[in-house]
């Protein structure tokens, strides 16, 4: 611990100083060098923000925010490349050994060799925009006008309005605040083309959105469909900033024209409520903290070995003895109100059946469809019953036809990993039944999967499967068949796309939000459409973070989804080409300030282990690359 | 099927919320087809306590579709042990937003913890908007955004005042003060040492009475927080500072002040502006310690050091307590278990008589490493270990008793979205270790 002064606040205080990176950790933070030709950089400003360059010297010195006298020493020193406000000067590079003397609450200022971007405080990114330099005021009786005939974006405003003016301002001090400033007070919102429209797979999200800088000016918001004024309304959401010092809401860098749309239409999280059970308030956590990241599905791994928390009204058995106990269960009323849940809020809720491997939680209530007594799994492919239980199970969630059901979601998971058939060679009348259809336990699998994928094809849903059915059976899939990829290193995109079947890009690791030891970094350095040609793109449907359940229940869920989930949610959601961490990381500080702000736990950032706590006391934004 | 409950108040239904407010009540669940749940109280407060009671009673059962009480009829006569059982804050080494201080009151009336003891600034941040004094926070704050308006802590006392929980605001000085001195130079020794506060100018008291009239409203009842008792802190006062700088070293002398004198006047000339505004002034026993029975008798200590105070002497001499014991109460002392914190008793060598003068006491969370990613699972389950010690009769010390049923508690926290660190784990708030029930409690070493 050494004593250093924080002359942003004039403090002095004892904080860790020196850091050791590991090679990987360090390799993240390596910039391209810049040589000589720095000198005709471009200085670029992160507010509040310490992005984990080295210092030069552990000397502050004691100039406040005189900027250009920073310059002009940092130019002037050998290595420097940077300064924070603190006065500390910064390297471009790091050593093994990289000391770190300032708190991360003052300005760091960086030289590059391209323009800074006039950044939106927005993520994920949009797909474009543009701002200017004027701070605007909002007022708290903000009037939101439009011709408007839908109750869901009625309360997609009442939400948003909580969202947007978290602090209590009084009406005198509001006036006072808007005194000699532009102020806006008026939201108009219009949907151009359908304001009912159905939430499905290829719903339009895109919206425009203008924040004038003129006094009485209005905002616009616009979209074709009420989904797409749901992701303008977040957008919106974080320009506004409360500046405690006027006491009033204001945006920056007015005006604002924001054109935005995803670039995958599919942008999922899945929960896993079979390793643990997510009680229906923790899953809602869950679904609000998603939409503020413009995530727009949730898969929804409901069952596996572990449990089987449904109540499944044609087999109420499954539960009664699969569950872990006589309450950790979800009625078809829970569910329903949790799809309606995310319905409101423009979130597709895609339901997992992992069959017939992970299915052993089954087997208490139905038997009759496993192996045997000792050999539990994978699900008998060699009976009617199996087949009977799941063509019933899944009415229960389809209603049986398209758009009907607990899920009317077209898109159905129906698993299909990891599934070991050893236990069907073991099991007599199993292999007597393999005999007679000159089946290998090969075909038996296939045989199993696409008489399962027939019930729910009937039942008007389109496939989602486990990679592990493309690697097995190809193109005899059914060609609407969607692949999830989960083992990206076996599975190969560019085989999959051009045979025309379309995938999810879930990949093992790197967006596997139980990979604890994954940096945001490298969660965001993943790209779902690599090796894909340009003609094929567009069967890459998205992809998402995947939350196995194992160590994660209602105590730690939401700090082990994000940061991760955020990371992917802009990869996800933003164009391609947006993949700089150095702009990045400052932006992720600002939303975790903003998640926080709203209740979610949201981990910090830059520990190079998931879900641990802050090394020491600092602002939301100290991000300090931190072990462990 | 029982399908009515009959809520009565039977004294006061707009009983004031202060220490000593009766939350007792009386619940009866029939086991009558047609009869009636019965639940009486005679102040609102005790009404909320039996609500919560009612809640934990109701079960969902999955096979029948239905809501159940089971072991009816239930008679249940129930109030607390104590009358001030606490869970304290720390928004200064990180600062916690409001709808995290609301989930963290929200959790706290699950286990019938009445008082946030909210530690509002410590060296590390000053982050109250004080009224008459911006300069505090705007300078003092970790950032720009980081900050609490007057209006936010009225909104908050407010909402834990519906919920029948007080709140009791810390203002630590005159150490743990020196992000003060970013904002007020003045009362500050001098740019290099920051801290403790001067006692030598009256710059530090006028600002300290501006700042206590924005809490207090300058009046008993008044003001952003209304409760009555008021934390001054005055714990951990390192005086090095005030011998090395001559200004205050030339006060003492003239004063004939030892540094410990001058730290007696200082807390002295606090009190008096706190009592002058209506306020009963808290102390960390470092007060007790230094200055024993000179202090104000109206001040109530706080035990934390409990292996250097002896709860026998402070209420033996009629001094009020409050039992908040570091490492066992130390939500932050993450490898202390729930049986230890349970195993406290806050009364341990207080004659009978005296144990009134232990008004409770209750859980410390520190901030250093619990920022809104982790404090709530922090908390629990420590917090609710503690929170049965003060509320339950002395002799409820089982743990093979509770353990199941603190289980059930856990998986009735879940159900409400508190998260909640599985119990049995040696370290606090680390993850579940495997697939499991939430009532799956297996010892695990970190």
């Amino acid at each position: 611990l050494t004593l250093t002064v924080d002359l942003c606040r004039g403090l002095p205080y004892a904080s860790a100083v020196s850091t050791t990176m590991a090679p990987t950790a360090l390799a993240l933070l390596l910039l391209a060098p810049l040589s000589a030709a720095a000198a005709e950089g471009y200085w670029w400003t992160y507010p509040h923000a310490d992005c984990g360059y080295c210092d030069v010297t552990d000397e502050y010195r004691d100039m406040g925010y005189n900027v250009s006298t920073l310059q002009d020493l940092c130019a002037t020193t050998d290595g420097c490349y940077g300064f924070n406000t603190n006065g500390i000067l910064k390297s471009s590079d790091c050593g093994v050994s990289c000391t770190i003397a300032s708190e991360s609450s003052c300005d760091l200022w960086v030289l590059r060799d391209t323009p800074q971007p006039t950044s939106p405080p927005v993520w994920p990114m949009p797909a474009s925009y543009s701002s200017g330099d004027a701070t605007v005021t909002l007022s708290t009786k903000l009037t939101w006008s439009g011709d408007v005939d839908s109750d869901d974006v009625a309360d997609a405003i009442s939400r948003y309005q909580d969202l947007m003016f978290p602090h209590a301002v009084s009406d005198s001090s509001a006036a006072a605040a808007e005194e000699d400033t532009v102020v806006v007070s008026e939201v108009v919102v219009s949907i151009l083309e359908d304001d009912a429209a159905e939430l499905q797979l290829y719903a339009d999200e895109s919206y425009t959105l203008v924040v004038p800088a003129t006094d009485g000016g209005k905002i616009e918001l616009s979209a074709p469909t009420q989904w797409g004024i749901m992701r303008g309304l977040e957008t919106l959401s974080q320009l506004v900033l409360f500046d405690f010092d006027a006491n009033a809401y204001t945006v920056d860098n007015s005006p604002w024209n924001i054109e935005d749309a995803p670039r995958f239409p599919h942008r999922q999280l899945m929960i896993d409520t079979a390793r643990h059970y997510e009680p229906l308030s923790v899953i809602r956590q869950v679904i609000d903290a998603c939409t503020f990241a413009k995530v727009n599905t949730i898969h929804w791994h409901l069952v596996d070995d572990q449990s089987f928390p449904f109540d499944s009204p044609s087999h109420p058995e499954l539960a009664a003895k699969g569950a872990f106990s006589k309450y950790e269960r979800y009625t078809d009323a829970d569910v329903a109100s949790i799809v309606e849940y995310a319905r409101k809020r423009g979130v597709r809720v895609m339901v997992e059946v992992d069959t017939p491997g992970h299915a052993s939680s089954w087997c208490a209530g139905a038997p009759e469809i496993c192996p045997s007594s000792s050999c539990l799994s994978p699900l008998n492919p060699a009976t009617n019953a199996t087949f009977d239980l799941m063509a019933d199970l899944f009415h229960d969630l389809t209603g049986g036809e398209k758009r009907l059901g607990l899920f009317p979601e077209t898109l159905m998971h129906l698993g299909g990993d990891e599934v070991d058939t050893s236990c069907w060679g073991e099991t007599p009348e199993i292999q007597a039944w393999m005999d007679d259809n000159g089946f290998t336990e090969d075909d038996a699998y296939l045989y199993y999967f696409n008489r399962v994928t027939e019930i729910a094809i009937a039942q008007g849903r389109e496939v989602v499967g486990w990679d592990e059915i493309w690697e097995n059976f190809g193109t005899s899939l059914d060609p609407t068949t969607i692949v999830a990829a989960w083992r990206t290193w076996a599975i190969n995109s560019t085989d999959v796309t051009s045979k025309g079947y379309r995938m999810l890009y879930c990949p093992d690791s790197a967006w596997y939000l139980d990979s604890l030891d994954t940096t945001w970094e490298a969660r965001y350095a993943e790209e779902p459409a690599t090796g894909v040609a340009e003609e094929d793109e567009h069967l890459v449907l998205g992809g998402g973070g995947q939350m196995w359940g194992e160590t994660a229940d209602p105590s730690d869920v939401l700090p082990t989804i994000w940061p991760g989930m955020a990371a992917i949610a802009e990869r996800l959601w933003s164009p391609r080409d947006v993949t700089d961490t150095v702009e990045a990381a400052p932006r992720l500080a600002g939303f975790r300030c903003l998640m926080e702000s709203r209740g979610v736990p949201f981990a910090p950032i830059t520990n190079l282990i998931s879900r641990s706590a802050p090394s020491g006391p600092g602002s939301c934004t100290a991000q300090r690359r931190r072990h462990v | 099927v029982v399908s009515e409950v009959v809520v009565s108040i039977l004294e006061d239904d707009a009983a004031e919320l202060q220490l000593y407010a009766d939350e007792s009540y009386t619940l009866v669940v029939p086991a009558t087809d047609g009869g009636k749940i019965e639940l009486s109280a005679p102040t609102q407060w005790g009404i909320m306590r039996g609500l919560e009671t009612l809640s934990q009673l109701v079960l969902f059962d999955f096979d029948a579709n239905a809501y159940t009480v089971d072991n009816s009829p239930w008679n249940i006569e129930d109030a607390p042990r104590f009358p001030h059982r606490q869970l304290m804050i720390d928004t200064a080494r990180h600062y916690e937003p409001l709808s995290v201080i609301r989930q963290v009151i929200d959790a706290c009336t699950f286990a019938k913890v009445n008082t946030i003891h909210w530690h509002l600034v410590d060296d590390q941040s000053f982050p109250f908007d004080s009224p008459s004094h911006p300069e505090l926070a705007a300078k003092g704050a970790f950032s720009k955004y980081e900050r609490y308006t007057d209006a936010d802590v009225a909104s908050i006392v407010e909402y834990a005042r519906k919920r029948g929980v007080r709140v009791m605001v810390e203002v630590d000085t005159p150490g743990h003060a020196s992000s003060w001195c970013a904002g007020a130079p003045e009362i500050c020794p001098s740019s290099s040492c920051l801290s403790p506060l001067n006692p030598a100018t009256n710059a530090t008291f006028d600002l300290m009475a501006d700042l206590f009239h924005d809490l207090t409203g300058g009046e008993k009842r008044l003001g952003l927080f209304p409760e009555t008792l008021m934390h001054l802190g005055g714990d951990e006062v390192d005086t090095s500072c005030w011998g090395e700088t001559p200004e205050i070293q030339a006060w003492m002398d003239d004063n004939g002040f030892t540094e410990d004198d001058a730290y007696l006047y200082y807390f002295n000339r606090v009190t008096e502006i706190a009592i002058a505004q209506g306020r009963e002034v808290v102390g960390w026993d470092e007060i007790w310690e230094n200055f024993g029975t000179s202090l104000d008798p109206t001040t109530i200590v706080a035990a934390w050091r409990t292996w250097a105070i002896n709860s026998t002497d402070v209420t033996s001499k009629g001094y009020r307590m409050l039992y908040c014991p570091d490492s066992a109460w130390y939500l932050d002392s993450l490898d202390t278990t729930w049986e230890a914190r349970y195993a406290e008793e806050p009364a341990t060598g207080v004659a009978e008589e005296d144990e009134h003068l232990v008004l409770g006491g209750g859980g410390q969370m520190w901030g250093e490493t619990a920022d809104p990613s982790d404090v709530l699972p922090t908390i629990w389950p420590g917090m609710a270990a503690i929170a049965e010690r003060l509320w339950s009769p002395r002799d409820v010390t089982d743990t093979v008793e509770a353990a199941p049923r603190l289980a059930g508690f856990r998986c009735l926290m879940e159900s409400r979205g508190v998260p909640f660190a599985p119990i049995t784990n040696l370290i606090s708030r680390s993850a579940p270790s495997g697939p499991g029930s939430c009532t799956a409690q297996r010892r695990r070493h970190v």
